[in-house]
């Protein structure tokens, strides 16, 4: 018998992404959303209801533990009296168990239609989890699901084998700085042979979410969003970023073409009022490339976080362990929908390059002209599957042979216990 | 969510996409029971290739499994298969029904291909007990789907009832003793006087029912229990009603299956709040540490930094 593709499974803060190993994209993309009957975002260690006191069994039929939602579905049902709509991962860790489980058992169940005995899963965590997690994931799917086997990978990993479908890429390694950027929260986590480098993480406070309502807020100061109905306002924000943003190369320069040919850059946005039905049309404008802009000048958006991105990534890499940092610069990863603006990558390489060279040229000079540096090489990767980069890793990394081998297997839970699932194997490495 | 639905969501959700914007495709994916399908563009961007791999369908086919699929997708079933592959249907989303309820219809037609092709065995059932009926004999053939490595489902006809038996092999120790008490609250349920038109259920363990004594092939182990349905034709004399009944009877095992894990999740709750109820006990428990104000000599107190 052939063994049956496994499943993948990356649940974020946002979105969770599943789907069967093989495939290019996951099968479906849905809110990391759950509604249950009772009030929302109760305190996470309420527990469920007491059951009644237990009388005759048969006629025992609570299935308060049955009548949930999950998805698109639970954001329908956020107004449907009686329900109340919880997030169980926060930040990228699940904050909430119980809803947790039962997510994945209708995620499985009613999604996947698969049967969790038969297949391998492959899970992702984000960089720096809890052990305690892991052996808690671990307990859940093997002892409720009961699954085959199961490997937790951790996502800047599987975002740093999805870049290996970039035909940019010769040497497959996993070596590299990755950039993940979602809708909370952006990432910048360094990699050397399969192995975060902790210590070294920075986390940025902007992301999707921020570029969204930066979009928004331009649009009102130049009167754009008078004709918008305003719970229409920020959804016409998100479609105007994902459709018209690009990184420009140079703000001034940029500016002045579109006041020299308006008609050339302004582009318009038509809409229809959801509850009217009447049509509307807005002008997109310098929002194009103010938007992403907000990655490299942040002080345009806040005033409290002004790092702009190349430097962060710059000392990111600084703080790697010194026999990496050739192959941190090397290899500069992108992963996760908020990366996904043109030129991004290259605007990235460009300052980043800026940067680097000028502090060679500074040693250079601290040297007495001495000692010349080799160079450094700076490359950012773009690749097709940016957006879904960690599920399409994990897809690629299932559809190995040797996944099977990496597996933590039923048995072996069995043998050992929950711990057995606080170290994995590496992809690629030897041992 | 309590029952399962027949239908398959990927199929369900990749076609109504694709019905609106046609772009190439390739995934695979599976369903219930070891059911693999594949459903790509072989050609071009419109013509779709939905093809399954069932791993009984030497036994369906023999139950006229063909036929049904024929009747229900009529010229969308193609005679040869994709290779590696048992039944395909071609798709052509140039001529599919307009927008609405007919391309809805037809959407959820096809995304019921599995649960069609098992229908094959109980359709036949049904039939036959109708000539049964009618000439008075006794019993009609045993049919077998080994539509699991180690399970499979039993359907006979006989004059005045068709009876499904599934055997079920769990390979879980927890598992087997959830299903024990479900399987046992099933037969109990039914003195329910609100659920009395139920089909009649019956479990045993181990040894297999009257009805599959002297077939071949059956494992006698501790961890094999047989469960039968007895359905009479009030459940399948009307069409509605045996198409729902079939429907429902196919995903009996995965049905038993959800449950136990959400048993065991609700279990998995329970724990924890208890587990967080303890800790709140032990918490109460800790001695309190004096806090008695600290002074030098001089009588200034002292601050920790």
């Amino acid at each position: 018998m052939t063994t049956l593709a496994p499943i993948i499974c990356d649940n974020g803060t946002g979105y969770s992404k599943v789907g069967y190993a093989g495939n290019s994209d996951p099968s479906f993309v849905f809110p990391t959303a759950i509604a249950t009957r009772g009030p929302a975002a109760q305190p996470s260690r309420g527990g469920p209801t007491v059951p009644s006191k237990p009388g005759h069994l048969a006629s025992k039929r609570g299935v308060e533990d049955l009548d949930f939602f999950i998805g698109d579905e639970a954001i329908a049902n956020a107004k449907t009296p009686g329900y109340g709509v919880n997030y169980p991962i926060r930040h990228g860790q699940i904050d909430n168990w119980d809803y947790m489980e039962r997510y994945w058992e209708q995620t499985i169940f009613k999604y996947l239609r698969a049967e969790p005995e038969d297949h391998y899963f492959l899970l992702t965590e984000p960089p720096l989890n809890a052990p305690e997690n892991r052996e808690q994931t671990a307990e859940i799917f093997f002892e409720s699901f009961n699954i085959k086997g199961l490997y937790i990978a951790v996502q800047a990993v599987l975002a740093l084998a999805a870049s290996w479908s970039s035909n940019k890429v010769t040497d497959r390694t996993l070596t590299g700085t990755v950039i993940d950027s979602g809708d909370g929260v952006t990432h910048v986590i360094p990699c050397a042979e399969g192995y975060v480098i902790g210590s070294a993480i920075k986390h940025i406070p902007i992301a999707g979410r921020d570029i969204t309502q930066f979009v928004l807020n331009l649009m009102r100061e130049r009167g754009e969003m008078a004709s918008v109905p305003p719970e229409d306002q920020l959804k016409i924000a998100g479609k105007v970023k994902e459709m018209h943003s690009y990184v420009c190369q140079d703000i001034v320069k940029e500016y002045r073409k579109y006041d020299a040919e308006p008609d050339k850059y302004f582009v318009k946005y038509d809409g229809e009022n959801t509850v009217t039905g009447k049509s509307y049309s807005v002008d997109v404008g310098y929002e194009r490339f103010l938007a992403p802009e907000i990655f490299f000048n942040p002080e345009i958006y806040s005033s409290d976080f002004l790092t702009p991105i190349p430097e962060i990534v710059d000392g990111v890499i600084q703080q790697s362990p010194i026999d990496v940092r050739r192959g941190l610069y090397k290899n500069i990863v992108l992963s996760g929908g908020s990366t996904m603006f043109q030129h991004f990558g290259q605007r990235l390489k460009r300052d980043l390059k800026q940067l680097v060279d000028r502090r060679l040229d500074a040693s250079v000079v601290a040297s007495g002209s001495l000692q010349r540096s080799s160079g450094v090489e700076v490359d950012v990767i773009s690749h097709k599957r940016q957006r879904y980069a960690v599920w399409f890793g994990g897809s690629l990394m299932a559809s190995l042979p040797e996944f099977y081998s990496f597996c933590h297997t039923k048995a072996q839970y069995d043998e050992i216990g929950p711990s057995i699932c606080r170290r994995y194997q590496i992809f690629g490495s030897a041992t | 969510m309590i029952l399962l639905e027949p239908l398959n969501v990927v199929i369900q959700t990749t076609l109504a996409e694709k019905c609106i914007k046609p772009s190439s495709l390739d995934v695979q994916f599976v369903d219930f029971d070891n059911v693999r399908f594949h459903l790509s563009t072989p050609d071009r961007k419109t013509q779709l290739l939905l093809s399954m791999n069932i791993r009984c369908w030497d036994e369906l086919a023999q139950y006229g499994a063909v036929d049904v699929l024929r009747r229900e997708y009529d010229s969308l079933y193609l005679a040869t298969p994709e290779p590696d592959y048992h039944v395909s249907l071609a798709i052509d989303l140039e001529q599919i029904p307009p927008e609405g309820e007919a391309r809805d219809s037809f959407i959820n037609s096809i995304a019921l291909l599995k649960r069609n092709a098992l229908a094959a065995p109980f359709e036949q059932a049904f039939k036959e007990q109708k000539k049964l009926e009618i000439s008075g004999s006794n019993q009609g053939q045993l049919m077998q789907m080994h539509y699991r490595d180690e399970e499979a489902i039993y359907v006979r006809a006989s004059a005045d009832r068709v009876t499904v038996i599934f055997s079920t092999v769990f390979r879980e120790e927890t598992d087997r003793i959830f299903g024990k008490v479900f399987l046992q609250e099933f037969v109990d349920a039914r003195r329910l006087p609100t659920i009395q038109n139920a089909p009649q259920v019956l479990y045993t363990n181990r040894d297999p029912p009257l009805e599959l004594r002297g077939v071949p092939g059956l494992k006698s182990s501790e961890d094999i229990g047989y469960v039968t349905f007895v359905l009479f034709p009030r459940h399948f004399s009307n069409p509605d009603v045996a198409s729902s009944t079939i429907s429902h009877i196919q995903l009996f095992r995965d049905y038993l299956h959800y449950h136990i894990k959400c048993s065991k999740a609700y279990m998995h709750s329970r724990m924890r709040h208890r587990v967080s109820e303890f800790q709140k006990v032990l918490n109460r428990a800790k001695t309190e540490v004096a806090v008695t104000e600290r002074k030098t000599v001089s009588g200034r107190s002292m601050i920790s930094r």
